[in-house]
């Protein structure tokens, strides 16, 4: 039988995780589909969702902190979220799973596909990875590999998502799912723009779901900026876009539809 | 090892000894005979097994038994004893939102977890707080109504 | 006394809202052992040979040699085995069983047994079953059966034609997603094998046990649980798992219960035919329909099962509720290596009434008609004879049905005013429909000869012995008011079980909207019995069917009075478009039924919206494809069901129009409720777009494609 660890912070989490190498556990949505039907053999099962390091949240300065355990019920009910982070996360899944998912595991899991994520490459968000030896700020962009594969270090949990905050932006935000709640995306479209004083001052554009990470390019956003024809911004992204065909959509549509997004939107 | 995860289950305490990455949905159905929590997709999609974890919405068939180590679970075989029950259960009739049944308890605790949130909720929001709960024979219209209902006539049990 | 018609209270509410209804999941037996199926992973092979690890102690496999009997699961025809011997032909084709104490290790004893395969080149494709020559599935021919009928003169009328307008229609799988995955309960006691479950038709999974075990009924008994949904998908599949179950049970004596999890439920049970339709239609100058030349080919999938019956019921729907002297009509369903394509609400009815409806779209399209108007005048009525020649004895309210949908509906206003600021893009469109009630043609006296008893006992209680089914749709609660009405007593004297067929006669299956036309009707004689020697203390009376006079049906050249009755159905479906995904929202749904008069107002409502609900899923989200062999949508992540947000409430109506046949002039209900809903969606969808589409499921992905021109 395997043992079940409880941590009474994260100190404590730490050492258990370098010395007992456990399987790590916070909302568990994500990984009871993949573990389904098969229980763990005698690896200790460490479950970090009650950790109150991790289930703050709170702005310092110009930076919204997220504790990695905050559920995605708890982040939607936070007063401290902005509009262009609310919208998103209030699209992701249904009631039930948004009670138990976490941000953070969601983030670990490291789906194509996974709501949470083209806006937080769109704002820059850094992550704050912990272990015994310390911690480390990684850039979002810089942690995710591929579908399933990120810069967690064995040792090392994630702790914290630190978004800017800053007044003056606006987001659009369309997630393209299979129907109107519960759906995973077939491909979202999480644009950014900054209009401070009546004319663009910033934009970031992200798509979710059509390449093994997000899409997102700053230099693409920088041509943007300086009025390349819209045409020519297309084929920079269409390059960039490398969706597939599975059970939900195919290649085919999910390209499509994010290249109409995009011109719609910088056609507006 | 040997490590007892403790709960309180429809108000009682109770303890087990149990591999902890068990789903709480078999523990509920095999260990305590709480058969009304229902398993229709096993991946969280239809909320057939849906309890209430402290109050709020879980779908019991993703969550792992440890995670509830300290937690108020209630299943319908507990909340059948409560008023607000009564007052679904009445209000699910007359509107006729009860057919094959099945996804009946798991409706009944979205609706309590909803109600508990809002006890004035609009028709949107009743659909939104129903959208991971799936119905195959009432097209959701009878459940939302029944729900829409209960609020309306169950003054004061939702305050 | 009230009209039947106003809300009774369900009879199986109390046990349902409580949580106390026991599904088959929910049983627990003294020693009982868990099942798990080892299933084909390919498509088409010959079983080489089988490695089993050695058994644990308390664990038992069975396979086709523990059949006593024969292994051929009895329907129409006899060529699906139980449990393959040496070959299989689909993935998901059960090979074995293996049972033990504890549920996941017997699933993990399962996952470690090999099977060696030779493969064999598959049929994959409807496509491709229809151009194969040779090393085919079933018999000497690609097809399970191969049907076809004329009326009029069609070649005369094709030379008199002044235009044609042609389409080809496909449309997809659809899986019936009960919320209760197949489950079933056998135990073995005495001599006599028990089996419980989710199940439609409690006397097929009888006929099941009796061929696989060759035992006599006498030994035999199956009881019904609280089931979690069926529409059509609990009707001929479950007697697989049953006959599975109580074969583990014979062996072991121990009671053995066999349930699916979902993956394992899409996989291998059966799901609505895919099909092709071919449609010419032949106008003369001024627009009438003059004559039509239909070709109707259905993917059966591995085994015949159901299937000549599906595609008896498309080509005698396929005429749609037109009046055209002059048709041709032929229809073939095909063998391919899937999962047998079976029953499943509405039964043909659906693939062939999107395809005419949208044809007829296509038609006014093409002529620059309104569509609408071209219906009309086109539209059955009373004492006209039907596509194979049959006789409508009674009104067929079509224009009145059809006003009222189109004005409830606001639709001219809607269909012409062009689209909204918003840049999405509105639009609307109808359809007109009917459902055959019952079985098809003379079957319900050929096939069943259903009978009903009811029992008064001393207490003055009377329980009512049938052996339909209780699956969601509220049998137990209208037949019981029937009866109730009959005797004028309460319903709260009246008592109806889930149907054992050890008390109970066998009133044929609970399919075809047949339950209140037919079973309905045989209660309410055995009542009128009943109420005759009321005085008497306790005893039995019993109604058995018998075939209406004047009514003929010739089966070989599909002459006469395909069903004992017809439902009428007129639906309105507006959607919004968004052009630059082709994703739509379904703003509002508006329907018009003529089911005769409603036993009980509000069960009415529920098959209303649920079987709107079914079929707006089949025409526009449901998508299950398969690919090499296998389906891709195999979880509720995948296969997509409408949630409480993707639907609007239905406004309808049901026009006065009261069934002579049936009981308190109640005609069937459920399925008619579905077939309508996915080509009002398809005429929406082409309002919204201008372009014509010719596919179900109307995806975004294919939206756009149409939208591209392609």
């Amino acid at each position: 039988m395997a043992v079940a660890v409880y941590p009474r912070n994260l100190a404590e989490a730490l050492r258990i995780l370098e010395i007992q190498s456990p399987l790590v556990l916070a909302g568990g949505t994500d990984l009871m589909v993949k573990r389904a039907g098969t229980y763990p053999d005698e690896c200790p099962v460490m479950y970090i969702g009650n950790l109150p390091e991790l289930r703050q949240i709170s702005r310092q300065g110009e930076e919204l902190r997220v504790g990695a355990a905050c559920t995605f019920t708890e982040l939607l009910a936070s007063p401290l979220l902005p509009d262009y982070l609310r919208v998103p996360l209030a699209q992701i899944a249904s009631p039930a799973i948004r009670n138990a998912a976490t941000i953070g595991g969601n983030l670990c899991n490291a789906s194509p596909a996974a709501d949470a994520l083209p806006m937080l490459y769109a704002l820059d968000a850094h992550f704050i990875l912990v272990s015994a030896a310390g911690e480390c700020r990684m850039p979002v962009r810089d942690f995710f590999l591929g579908p399933g594969k990120t810069m967690l270090a064995a040792g090392q949990l994630l702790a914290e998502i630190r978004i800017p905050i800053r007044e003056g932006w606006r987001c659009i935000y369309r997630k393209v799912g299979m129907r109107r709640a519960n759906s995973l995306s077939k491909l979202s479209f999480y644009a950014l723009s900054d209009c401070a004083g009546g004319r663009l001052q910033d934009i970031r554009i992200a798509f979710g779901a059509v390449a093994p990470t997000v899409v997102r390019s700053r230099e693409a956003e920088m041509k943007i900026l300086s009025g390349l024809p819209v045409e020519e911004i297309i084929l920079m992204y269409n390059g960039l876009i490398k969706p597939i065909d599975d059970a939900r959509s195919s290649s085919r549509y999910r390209r499509e539809a994010c290249i109409r997004l995009l011109k719609q939107y910088l056609q507006s | 090892m040997g490590e007892k995860i403790s709960f309180v289950l429809n108000g009682a305490n109770v303890s087990l000894e149990t591999e902890p990455m068990r789903r709480l949905l078999d523990v509920l159905r095999e260990d305590f005979g709480l058969t009304g929590s229902k398993e229709g997709c096993g991946e969280g999609e239809c909320g057939a097994c849906a309890v209430l974890v402290d109050g709020r919405l879980i779908n019991s068939c993703l969550m792992p038994v440890l995670a509830v180590q300290g937690k108020r679970v209630v299943t319908i075989e507990g909340f059948r004893e409560t008023a607000r029950f009564h007052a679904l259960s009445g209000s699910f009739d007359r509107a006729g939102a009860v057919q094959c049944g099945f996804c009946t308890p798991g409706m009944l605790l979205a609706a309590e977890a909803l109600l508990t949130d809002n006890p004035d909720p609009t028709e949107e929001d009743i659909r939104g707080a129903l959208s991971g709960n799936l119905c195959r024979c009432t097209g959701y219209t009878a459940i939302v109504e029944a729900i829409r209902n209960a609020a309306r006539e169950g003054e004061g049990l939702w305050p | 006394m009230k009209p039947i018609t106003e809300a009774a209270n369900r009879l199986d509410f109390e046990d349902k809202i409580t949580g106390a209804a026991r599904y088959c999941a929910d049983i627990r037996m003294e020693g009982m052992l868990f099942a798990k199926t080892l299933r084909a992973t390919v498509a088409r092979a010959w079983i080489r040979a089988i490695h089993i690890p050695p058994l644990p102690s308390g664990m038992a496999v069975i396979d086709w040699r523990d059949i006593p009997g024969k292994n051929a699961v009895p329907i129409v025809t006899d060529d699906q085995p139980f449990l393959a011997e040496n070959c299989v032909n689909y993935v998901g084709e059960p090979i074995l069983l293996a049972v033990g104490p504890d549920r996941a290790e017997t699933a993990s004893f399962i996952r470690q047994i090999v099977v060696e395969y030779e493969e064999r080149k598959p049929i994959l494709t409807l496509e491709e079953a229809m151009g194969r020559d040779g090393d085919f599935i079933s018999g000497n021919q690609p097809w399970f059966a191969s049907y076809g009928y004329d009326k009029g003169d069609l070649e005369g009328a094709m030379r008199r034609a002044a235009r044609c307008v042609a389409d080809t229609f496909t449309t997809g799988y659809q899986e019936q997603a009960y919320l209760e995955p197949q489950g079933m309960v056998a135990s073995f006691e005495d001599g006599v094998i028990t089996v419980r479950g989710s199940m439609q038709c409690p006397y097929y999974i009888v006929d099941a046990l009796k061929n696989a075990l060759g035992w006599e009924t006498d030994r035999i008994r199956v009881i019904q649980l609280p089931t979690g949904g069926g529409f059509g998908g609990k009707e001929e599949y479950p007697s697989i798992p049953a006959v599975h179950a109580a074969l583990a049970a014979i062996k072991t004596g121990k009671p053995v219960q066999l349930v699916f999890d979902r993956k394992e439920d899409i996989l291998c049970t059966t799901k609505r035919h895919p099909s092709q339709i071919t449609i010419k239609s032949y106008l003369d100058a001024e627009g009438n329909i003059l004559a039509r030349d239909i070709d109707v080919a259905a993917d059966g999938g591995a085994y015949a099962g159901l299937s000549s019956v599906v595609l008896q019921r498309m080509i005698y729907s396929i005429g749609g509720v037109y009046r055209v002297e002059n048709l041709r009509i032929h229809g073939r369903v095909y063998a391919t290596n899937k999962a047998v394509s079976g029953a499943f609400r509405g039964f043909g009815g659906p693939q062939a009434f999107f395809a005419m409806e949208t044809h007829m779209e296509h038609i006014a399209r093409q002529t620059g008609m309104d569509s609408v108007q071209l219906r009309q005048r086109h539209f059955l009525r009373q004492e006209d004879s039907t596509s194979t020649g049959g006789h409508l004895r009674s009104p067929v309210p079509l224009h009145e049905m059809t006003d009222l949908a189109l004005r409830l509906s606001d639709y001219y206003r809607k269909r012409e005013q062009p689209n909204t600021d918003s840049g999405k893009l509105r639009g609307i469109g109808c359809s007109v429909f009917f459902h055959g009630c019952g079985f098809t043609g003379s079957g319900e006296q050929d096939l069943i000869r259903p009978r009903v008893r009811l029992r008064k006992d001393v207490d003055g209680i009377v329980h009512v012995l049938a052996s339909s089914a209780e699956i969601g749709q509220g049998a137990m609660t209208t037949l019981s008011k029937i009866v109730a009405r009959t005797l004028s007593i309460p319903l709260s004297q009246v008592r109806y079980e889930y149907p054992d067929t050890k008390v109970c006669p066998d009133s044929g299956p609970t399919v075809a909207s047949r339950s209140v036309l037919v079973v309905g009707k045989l209660l309410l004689q055995a009542g009128l019995e009943m109420k005759k020697r009321w005085s008497e203390k306790a005893f039995e009376t019993e109604a058995r069917f018998t075939y209406p006079k004047g009514f003929s049906w010739d089966k070989e050249n599909h002459q006469g009075d395909a069903y004992l009755e017809y439902s009428w159905g007129a639906n309105v479906v507006e959607v919004e478009l968004d052009p630059v995904t082709c994703d739509y929202k379904i703003k509002g749904v508006w329907a018009v039924y003529d089911a005769g008069t409603p036993i009980d107002k509000k069960i009415v409502a529920g098959q209303v919206e649920g079987g709107m609900a079914q079929g707006l899923g089949y025409g526009g989200m449901e998508n299950l494809e398969y690919a090499d062999g296998k389906p891709v949508q195999v979880s509720f992540t995948d296969y997509i069901l409408p949630t409480s947000l993707d639907l609007p409430p239905v406004t309808f109506r049901l026009v006065d129009n009261e069934s002579v046949l049936g009981p308190y002039g109640a005609r069937g209900l459920g399925e008619l409720t579905l077939v309508g809903a996915a080509p009002a969606l398809a005429a929406a969808i082409e309002n919204a777009t201008g372009r014509p589409v010719n596919r179900l499921p109307l995806t975004p992905e294919y939206l756009l494609e149409v939208m591209n021109g392609g």
